[in-house]
């Protein structure tokens, strides 16, 4: 079977590629990027590449119309981020391809692509099989991008038409460097904090375990009083520290997905019946401006610090 | 043009996924709800509605059988989009349909539009579900009506038959200008939608749901894939909430479990 790997960058190729290595069959690649660079980059892992030179995901698409009529792929593959993911369904519909996101695992039998998901905000495995031509995207960062072996061509596909959605401006975000997911301790912030000063307790906390501060999704996306790469969750980061403790954080599902991978979780919450408590080691019923002060406090004296 | 139609979806809550066979799920058990960034999508709708005036619709599709037995979660669902402005629901509920194909879902809401003449200025989903979450149905009916489309919305401004959004990107905010009909996709960050109030409920119960069938729309129902399994992921967590007399004993018993644990030396 043919697959072709869709991905902005060398990188999330190398992942998808390695999401598929056990299916036999020839791949070719569509790099989704602006970038000549990223472009042999990705001719490195050798494929041939498609370089389709745009950033707008309306000129993507018309793009990548003409690479699946050139090559008629029995599987599509991306890694699941946001332009790809974009572009894909706009593909999906004109051809009514199922597309399936959040896959875990692919392989292919009697003609079937068959794949594991994660579904219900990932609190459920799905099992799912479809006939080809289908379209499966990769959660990110869950497979080591595979190694080059070798020398692929390129191809520039330059957009034909003006797209009908034009981009004006291109904003970068401020990141922190928070690097959570590489931390031993994090403490995760919620909406139970009310104001955004009031996080430094969370940050002396952190600091005297040797950890770092991430937070919920309102936390870092709506109200930004913390930059974006603390961000915890399925649409966040995946964290898997020793010990995550969580404040003033209610449990949802979106949420917990990204701290699943914690040895320990520690929840702090006023509420004895928020949903945390039920996927926590261990809880605590408590405010959190009466507990971090008392915590903080005690281990300053642990230290002999106090 | 005129018309408004904002995508809602009657999501199986994953809060209250349990299983009930070992770790087999059994989708007739989790009940139903109007899937959260939806709500986003209504209340931006509603906010369009009164700068480009017109109609606002909404549009559910229930392929989960027996729609019958979902028809409570369903209405409440409708219910809580038509008290926050919605003028008239759409539902398609048949019961012989695929649960979620989504091939399907984009062929139910694009044979909706069609076949009640409706002529959308904007059609706003959300940027995904709470159940499926893949965010392709937005994209899909885009490409099916030959509409543009602009997805992870968190700003949109309308002006003479244009609108200008912030696309929100994993690293960039890209700022895009597209031209009306269009589709758009918005986050949960587009606006902090309130609850309904008693009286907006009230009069909700007033407002007209049609109810469809795949024949109303000559819609085939197609399967494209098909789901062997379904399994909760477990999560293997203690459970235990510290009792202790006073919050400052239980800051001592938690510090003497992270030491136990060997994390505190
Ligand atoms: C498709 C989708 C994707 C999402 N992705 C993510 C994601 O990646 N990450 C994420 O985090 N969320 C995500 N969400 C949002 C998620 O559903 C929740 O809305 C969010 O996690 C709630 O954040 P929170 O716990 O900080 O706030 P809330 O739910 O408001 O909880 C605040 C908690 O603080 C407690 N509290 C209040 N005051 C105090 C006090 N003084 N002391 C102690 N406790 C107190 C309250 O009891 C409450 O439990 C997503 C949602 C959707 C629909
Ligand atoms: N069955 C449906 N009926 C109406 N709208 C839907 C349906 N499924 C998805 N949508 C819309 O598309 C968005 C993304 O859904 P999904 O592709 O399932 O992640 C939803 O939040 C809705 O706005």
């Amino acid at each position: 079977m043919k697959i072709l790997v869709l991905g902005e960058t060398s990188r999330d190729i190398g992942e998808s590629l390695s999401a598929i290595s056990s299916i036999e069959g020839d791949r070719v690649v569509a790099l989704f990027s602006t970038s000549h660079d990223e472009a042999s980059r990705a001719s490195a892992l050798g494929y041939k590449v498609y370089h389709l030179n745009t950033r707008n995901t309306e000129a993507a698409y018309k793009l990548l119309v003409k690479v699946y009529e050139a090559e008629s792929p029995g599987l599509i593959v991306s890694v699941s981020t946001k332009n790809p993911r974009d572009v894909l369904s706009r593909l999906a519909g004109l051809l009514d391809l199922p597309l399936a996101t959040n896959v875990r695992k692919i392989s292919v039998g009697d003609g079937k692509i068959v794949y594991e998901r994660a579904v219900l905000s990932e609190r459920s495995i799905s099992l799912e099989e479809a006939d080809p031509p289908a379209i499966l995207l990769v959660m990110p960062r869950l497979f080591k991008p595979i190694a080059g072996e070798g020398q692929g061509s390129i191809e520039e596909l330059e957009p034909s038409e003006e797209p009908a959605a034009r981009i004006l401006e291109v904003k970068r975000k401020e990141l922190g460097g928070a690097r959570i997911e590489e931390a031993d301790v994090v403490v995760g912030v919620g909406r139970g904090f009310r104001r955004r000063e009031d996080l430094r307790l969370a940050f002396e906390l952190a600091e005297l375990l040797g950890g770092a501060v991430g937070g919920s999704r309102p936390i870092a996306a709506d109200l930004k009083w913390l930059p974006e790469d603390a961000w915890i969750g399925i649409s966040g980061k995946r964290i898997s520290p020793k010990l995550y403790i969580a404040v003033g954080i209610s449990g949802a599902p979106q949420h917990m997905a990204g701290v699943s991978g914690s040895k320990i979780i520690v929840a702090i919450n006023k509420d004895k019946s928020a949903p945390i408590f039920r996927y926590a080691d261990y809880g605590i019923v408590a405010d959190l401006y009466e507990i971090l002060p008392i915590l903080i406090r005690k281990l300053k004296e642990r230290k002999g610090l106090g | 043009m005129g018309d408004l139609v904002v995508l809602v979806k009657a999501a199986l809550n994953p809060e209250l996924v349990r299983s009930s066979d070992g770790d087999r799920l059994d989708l007739d058990s989790v009940p139903l709800k109007l899937s959260d960034i939806d709500r986003n999508a209504v209340e931006e709708a509603a906010r369009l509605k009164s700068i480009l005036g017109g109609k606002l619709y909404s549009i559910t599709v229930l392929t989960w059988g027996p729609a019958s037995l979902r028809e409570k979660d369903l209405r409440l669902a409708v219910q809580e989009a038509l008290a926050k402005g919605v003028d008239e629901a759409i539902v398609v509920a048949d019961d012989s349909a695929v649960p979620g194909d989504q091939v399907l879902t984009a062929n139910i809401i694009v044979g909706a539009i069609k076949s009640l003449g409706l002529k959308p200025d904007i059609i706003i989903a959300a940027e995904e579900s709470i159940d499926e979450g893949t965010g392709q149905i937005p994209g899909r009916v885009a490409s099916k009506l030959g509409f543009p489309y602009v997805s992870f919305v968190r700003k949109i401004d309308v002006s003479d038959g244009k609108i200008i959004v912030e696309r929100d990107l994993e690293e960039v905010v890209e700022v895009v200008e597209a031209p009306l009909p269009a589709v758009v996709s918005v986050t949960q960050e587009i606006n902090d939608p309130r609850p309904p109030t008693l009286i907006q409920i009230r009069r909700a119960s007033k407002k007209p749901i049609r109810t469809l069938k795949l024949s109303d729309l000559n819609v085939e129902p197609v399967r494209k894939r098909a789901i062997r399994e379904l399994r909760i992921i477990k999560e293997e967590r203690k459970g235990v909430v510290i009792e202790a007399e006073s919050v400052d004993k239980a800051a001592d018993r938690l510090l003497e479990i992270l030491e136990s644990e060997g994390i505190l030396k």
